[in-house]
């Protein structure tokens, strides 16, 4: 039964650890899941091509990826949210994966 | 629903945050893994009687 | 008893892995463990191969290379080709597990 699996993407020393965990969001998105991601207290480069694939992928599979920043939606389409419905989003999670660090 | 938070270094402005709203008006629970010895035994024990167990930084 | 599942994304934690892994399998639970980017980097401490015997484990080939390792000449002591594994992986544990953990 699919369930809905948020990760958690917090602030980090290298940009590759939050490209990576959208790879891994995306595959739990091929997996037959409901997965999301959030960026949160960092921003992001333009994404490259298979970056921007892999979140045109989730978001056709039903999935998204958020941000609390504000550059993230203009630099990369990201959807923008807020702590608040961060947290209001997570309640509604089966599974919750503060990913890394 | 029983949520479990367990911490695995001292929580962010971030972390009390979202725990703070995951948790409210839910029966919740809590286990230090940042400690030199944390009680694995303990926090199975916490896991199995969970219906979430939420790992934060 | 139950299912365990565990998703480690990080390189920090191998005591907390085992540690929580060896609790719960005394207590009659099964354990499978999910090895992902920088987590796969503890598939070189040395407890991993008796991590191995303990647990089901599984790693994300694609991100062992990532972190330089040749996943196909270089496969973990305490794993066989087959567990060289995909994100589809971790869509399996969430599938299988009652419990769930991130390390």
């Amino acid at each position: 039964m699919p369930k809905k699996v948020m990760f958690l993407l917090d602030k980090s020393d290298d940009e590759k650890n939050t490209l990576d965990a959208l790879r891994s969001t995306l595959g739990l998105s091929v997996a037959n899941h409901y997965a999301y991601s959030v960026v949160m207290n960092h921003t992001l480069g333009k994404f490259d091509d298979y970056n921007a694939e892999n979140l045109e992928w989730i978001r056709d599979m039903e999935g998204e990826v958020y941000s609390t920043e504000q550059a993230n939606v203009d630099t990369n389409t990201l959807t923008a949210t807020t702590l608040e419905e961060v947290g209001q989003k997570l309640r509604e999670m089966d599974v919750i994966v503060p990913y890394g660090n | 629903m029983k949520i479990l938070n367990v911490y695995r270094s001292e929580p962010s402005e971030t972390t009390k945050k979202l725990v703070e709203i995951v948790s409210e008006g839910r029966d919740s629970d809590s286990f230090d893994l940042n400690t030199d010895s944390p009680d694995y035994d303990a926090l199975v024990d916490k896991v199995m009687a969970a219906d979430q167990t939420i790992c934060w930084w | 008893m139950a299912n365990l599942g565990i998703f480690v994304t990080s390189s920090k934690n191998m005591a907390h892995v085992m540690g929580v892994t060896k609790a719960a399998k005394a207590k009659g639970n099964d354990v499978k463990v999910f090895f992902t980017w920088k987590g796969t980097l503890l598939a070189k401490d040395p407890q991993f191969p008796e991590l191995c015997n303990i647990a089901e484990v599984a790693i994300c080939a694609d991100s062992y290379k990532k972190m330089g390792y040749d996943p196909e000449n270089d496969i973990p002591e305490g794993l066989n080709e087959k567990q060289m594994s995909t994100q589809a992986k971790h869509g399996y544990i969430i599938d299988d597990c009652e419990k769930y953990m991130t390390l």
